[in-house]
């Protein structure tokens, strides 16, 4: 991994954040996320000398072995890529981010072998082959072309039989294409399968429409395409996404729609930037969604507390992240170990940005080091001047490239509230497991 | 108030718990294996094992059950009840499953009596184990059947269905049957560790002990590296005439004298009092000499002296680069030719179509293994000129080099994998000799001024050779009790006419594939990196098919050289 730049972090940087769960006091040391407990009359101190408490949580902000600088601007080996296989889609909602794959005129045709196979060699031709390769299929509905999926797929486990390859795919789909010699291959490679449903039949049915001739509702078709991928996934793991519209923040009875078609996992996702008026969710509608996300992770809280897996896809990664102190200047890999590949075979830092110059990179004779540079310390946290002062920072990071120019106050206060959720239901969560690891037990006096 | 009593933080996490282990570091006992008897560090083999015996995975390939195969059986050791229960109860397990498990687990002693299933490169099969045959298996053809149950197991593909018929032993006729089905178990997890079904332990049972029995019955191919069968005996002295003492004898014979050369070894093997006892072995494998380069030693070794002179300077050294690479594209040139005479496999059989098959295999291993030679050899090239000075040396050599020193130089020659050919390629990659002889005034010029990484590079190659070479010596084994007329296509065959379609395209797929490679080995790593991974799907997927259509017409598959100055042949260096 290449360090082309280092940028300083806000002076003015908050570097711990305090909150509280159910058990009690705690800090987050903002720099890693570190997470420590507070018993009460140490935490009257904490919260008391303020000059005290720098100094400490300063020492405790610095990096330990292993862990690397977040001021670093990196630019690694390209490890994972999307394929734009497909420029169309069976359905039309109306919220589509990639206008039915056709991105406004930018995709126009679907991909070709001879341009997938490219992406693919160029991607393994650079990619470090000790660590996990994923290949993706976006589009579009990526199985309008099925054909050029199956057959990169085949290529691509060819390099993992034959040269040594991990290679993983995933697939965000719309799922009502799938036939049987589809389940058969996701079944038989480790693909990550996201299906696209936003709820039960009313709510799926109005948001997600077919397209043209065949505009009658998607819930009857999409359920019965799945069925029996969900009843056997085989090697694949299976989960549902669902956008949030501002017409519709019943999630409770969304999730239990979902999940009553039998998925395990299910995340939602609130739509920031609508094409259509009247879809996106505005200032006022954050608290809403906030506490209607709560609502379905206190259920998803209480089953886990009966020795149930937490199905809520946010919940269950937020808690793995906090977990292993999961910290980022960047929030995704835009760019960095992740490209899009658009059906012309160009590479944008993202497949949301298909057909913007300002996100194109190069194709697969080679990469514009020079710009992927220039993008990566532009979107560098310590770059985003709103972020500076957000304690939220290394876990958010600044959040979706192409959704940045829709941050509001509001929309950064459901993130900080959620992960304030998120981090005291860790807390509340942990307590049992912690009691195994006798470091737990462990105190560090300052 | 702080400074009189500090604040107590508990670490919560994993990032926590990683600064306050920092800070106070405590020794913690871990339960499990250390990493070094991991699975892929350790030698693993079977009957009995040396650092893991891997018959013990196959003593779970089946979910739920435990297994044991000694000779001819596999028998149920146990039922992991509780776990097929919880199946059960989750749904990825059917009632009929279910019932069979509980069959097993309340009882008797149970052992397979057929396996259906898809068994590797055999295929799906349904075989009765009491009907494979160790003592004459048919081990050859299409269709045929694992040797012995153990072998079945072995092959059944991972993740795939079997169904298991397995009968209640002591039973007579009228013996009780259960059917299971399930898939083939994993054995390994995603990260490549044991899978979890694995217990503390359980791969490094039944392992054999160097200094007991084993140490005598197992021959030196089950041993690691240390235990020749046969070996030179220690020399006398450097100026003994008595070829006696170069002939191979046996390792352990009973005879420790050294009067005179002790008897030499013999195809079928010692005779049993020839060779140390069982018990013999117990108290005198002590006195079993050390064995360097073949021959046994009761002295400190020293190394042979490397001879080579360097060259005078880096215009040499670039001049005697240039020619290596040459050689490695004639003589991989050479090598394909005679790969693409050999017979197809459909007109083959019997023993003779699994040693054309080897000697295909081999062939196109050392010509992939020339391919790296090639791109070492320009590496180095590149790493000595410097990148802006650096033309990729991709032109084949005009003449091989002589076979001994001081003997001429031999032309490049396309031929069948005759008899004469396994000779020639013999003596092309014998140590000391031929290629070899290239390599050695380039040792010893890097020697003096190249870094480390480049002077490795080279030594591989020498090293890569004599694999090639004893690799010849084994094909040569493989054919010579077979008439050349039996596998190759023809024993006489000759280039094709200009008039052959397939040879004109293979040449413009070799014009293109020369000029990706030009094109890779100047961008270097890793600008050249796409190219250079297409020339490798070139080769694979135009010309080898193009190469099989040439054969197929009966004619020698050549390489012409193209008119094209920078793949002009080299000639040998004058000095």
């Amino acid at each position: 991994m290449q360090r082309i730049a280092t940028i300083a972090p806000d002076p003015a940087a908050p570097m711990f954040h305090r909150f509280r769960s159910e058990g009690g006091e705690h800090v987050l040391i903002v720099p890693y996320s570190r997470v420590f407990d507070l018993p009460a009359e140490d935490a009257a101190a904490f919260d008391g000398d303020a000059a005290a408490r720098d100094v400490a949580v300063a020492a405790l902000a610095r990096p330990e072995s292993g862990e690397v600088s977040l001021d670093d601007v990196v630019a690694p080996q390209p490890q994972n890529i999307s394929l734009n296989v497909s420029s169309s889609c069976n359905l039309s909602c109306s919220y589509c981010y990639a206008a039915r794959g056709g991105f406004e005129g930018a995709q126009a045709e679907p991909m070709s072998w001879p341009t997938a196979k490219a992406a693919i060699d160029a991607l393994l031709a650079r990619a470090d082959p000790a660590a996990p390769v994923t290949i993706g299929f976006l589009g579009g509905e990526p199985f309008v072309n099925r054909e050029l999926l199956h057959a990169c797929v085949h290529y691509g486990a060819a390099a993992d039989r034959h040269r040594g390859f991990n290679i993983r795919f995933s697939v965000t789909t719309n799922g009502t294409l799938l036939r049987a010699e589809d389940i058969a291959l996701l079944r038989a490679h480790r693909f990550a399968v996201t299906i696209s449903i936003d709820g039960g039949t009313d709510v799926q049915d109005r948001q997600r429409p077919g397209a043209g001739r065949n505009a009658a509702g998607s819930f009857a078709r999409l359920r019965r395409a799945i069925e029996p991928l969900l009843a056997d996934p085989g090697r694949a793991q299976i989960a549902a996404r669902a956008t949030v519209t501002r017409n519709d923040f019943d999630l409770v009875r969304r999730f239990a729609d979902i999940v009553a078609l039998g998925f395990s996992e299910v995340g939602f996702s609130p739509l920031r930037m609508g094409k259509t008026a009247g879809e996106a969710l505005r200032d006022e509608d954050w608290p809403v969604y906030l506490e209607a996300i709560k609502s379905v992770a206190r259920g998803e809280v209480d089953r886990f507390r009966a020795g149930m897996p937490i199905r809520l896809s946010n919940l269950a990664i937020a808690l793995k992240q906090i977990a292993r102190g999961a910290c980022s200047p960047y929030p995704c890999g835009a760019g960095g170990g992740y490209f899009s590949v658009a059906a012309d075979g160009r590479w944008y830092a993202c497949h949301r940005a298909i057909g913007r110059r300002e996100f194109e990179m190069g194709d697969s004779s080679g990469l514009d080091s020079e710009y992927r540079h220039d993008f990566l310390e532009r979107r560098h946290v310590h770059a985003q001047q709103a972020c500076g002062t957000c304690w939220a920072r290394y876990l958010c990071s600044g959040a979706c490239h192409q959704e940045a120019t829709a941050r509001t106050d509001s929309g950064c206060g459901f993130i900080r509230g959620w992960l304030d959720f998120c981090l005291a239901a860790y807390c509340d969560l942990s307590g049992p497991a912690m009691t195994t690891l006798p470091e737990a037990l462990e105190t560090v006096a300052l | 108030m702080i400074k009189s009593q500090p604040t107590k933080l508990i670490p919560r996490n994993a990032p926590a718990l990683l600064k306050s282990r920092e800070t106070n570091p405590k020794p913690r006992l871990l339960i499990g294996n250390p990493i070094s008897t991991r699975l892929e560090a350790g030698i693993g083999n079977c009957f009995p094992g040396l650092e893991c015996d891997l018959r013990n995975l196959e003593r779970r390939f089946f979910p739920f059950l435990e297994a044991d195969m000694p000779d001819a059986t596999i028998d149920v050791i146990s039922v992991d009840i509780a776990g097929a229960e919880a199946a059960a109860r989750d749904g990825t397990l059917g009632k009929a499953n279910l019932n069979g498990y509980r069959t097993l687990h309340a009882g008797g002693s149970w052992t397979v009596e057929k396996i259906k299933g898809t068994f590797g490169s055999l295929g799906q099969q349904s075989l009765t184990l009491a009907d494979l045959n160790v003592t004459n298996p048919t081990s050859f053809g299409p269709r045929r059947k694992p040797i012995d149950p153990w072998t079945a197991v072995r092959m059944l593909t991972e993740g795939t269905n079997v169904t298991l018929v397995l009968r209640k032993k002591h039973t007579g006729a009228a013996a009780h049957r259960v059917t299971l089905t399930g898939k083939r178990a994993r054995y390994l997890g995603d990260d490549g560790a044991l899978a979890e079904m694995f217990l503390p332990g359980e791969m490094t049972q039944s392992l054999c002990s160097p200094w007991t029995h084993d140490f005598r019955d197992c021959s030196c191919l089950y041993w690691a590296s240390n235990h020749p069968d046969i070996a030179q005996p220690p020399e006398p002295g450097p100026k003994h005439t008595d070829r006696g003492w170069d002939l191979f004898v046996p390792w352990e014979r009973t005879d420790r004298s050294l009067d005179k050369p002790p008897a030499a070894a013999t195809v079928n093997g010692p005779s049993d009092d020839a060779i140390f006892g069982h018990y013999e072995i117990n108290r005198h494998w002590q006195d079993l000499n050390f064995v360097i380069e073949g021959r046994e030693r009761l002295h400190p070794y020293t190394q042979q002296a490397f001879n080579a002179k360097p060259l005078a300077n880096e215009k040499d050294l670039e001049t005697h680069l240039r020619y290596a690479a040459g050689v490695e594209l004639a003589v991989l040139q050479e090598y394909l030719a005679a790969m693409y005479s050999l017979k197809p496999d459909e007109d083959l059989s019997g023993t003779l179509l699994d040693n054309v098959r080897a000697a295909r295999a081999e062939l196109m291993r050392i010509a992939i293994g020339e391919m790296r030679h090639l791109r070492a050899v320009n590496n180095v090239l590149a790493a000595r000129i410097g990148k802006r000075n650096y033309r990729p040396a991709l032109g084949i050599a005009s003449a091989l080099p002589p076979v001994h020193p001081g003997q001429k130089q031999m032309p490049v020659s396309f031929q069948p994998l005759t008899c004469e050919a396994v000779r020639r390629f013999i003596e092309i990659e014998a140590p000391s000799e031929s290629v070899d002889g290239v390599y050695a005034p380039i040792l010893a010029t890097l020697n003096q001024v190249a870094r480390e990484d480049e002077i490795q590079a080279i030594r591989t190659v020498m090293a890569e050779g004599e694999d090639h070479y004893l690799t010849f010596t084994s094909i040569q084994e493989w054919l010579h009790a077979f008439d050349e007329k039996d596998y190759l296509r023809a024993p006489k065959m000759s280039r094709p006419p200009a008039s052959n379609r397939n040879h004109r395209d293979l040449q413009v797929l070799y014009g293109k594939l020369l000029d990706t490679l030009y094109e890779a080995y100047s961008a270097g790593l890793p600008d050249g990196a796409t190219k250079l991974s297409g020339a490798r799907a070139m080769m694979v997927g135009d010309l080898d098919p193009k190469a099989k259509m040439i054969a197929d017409d009966g004619f020698l598959v050549v390489f012409d050289v193209p008119k094209d100055s920078r793949f002009t042949p080299i000639n040998p260096p004058s000095s």
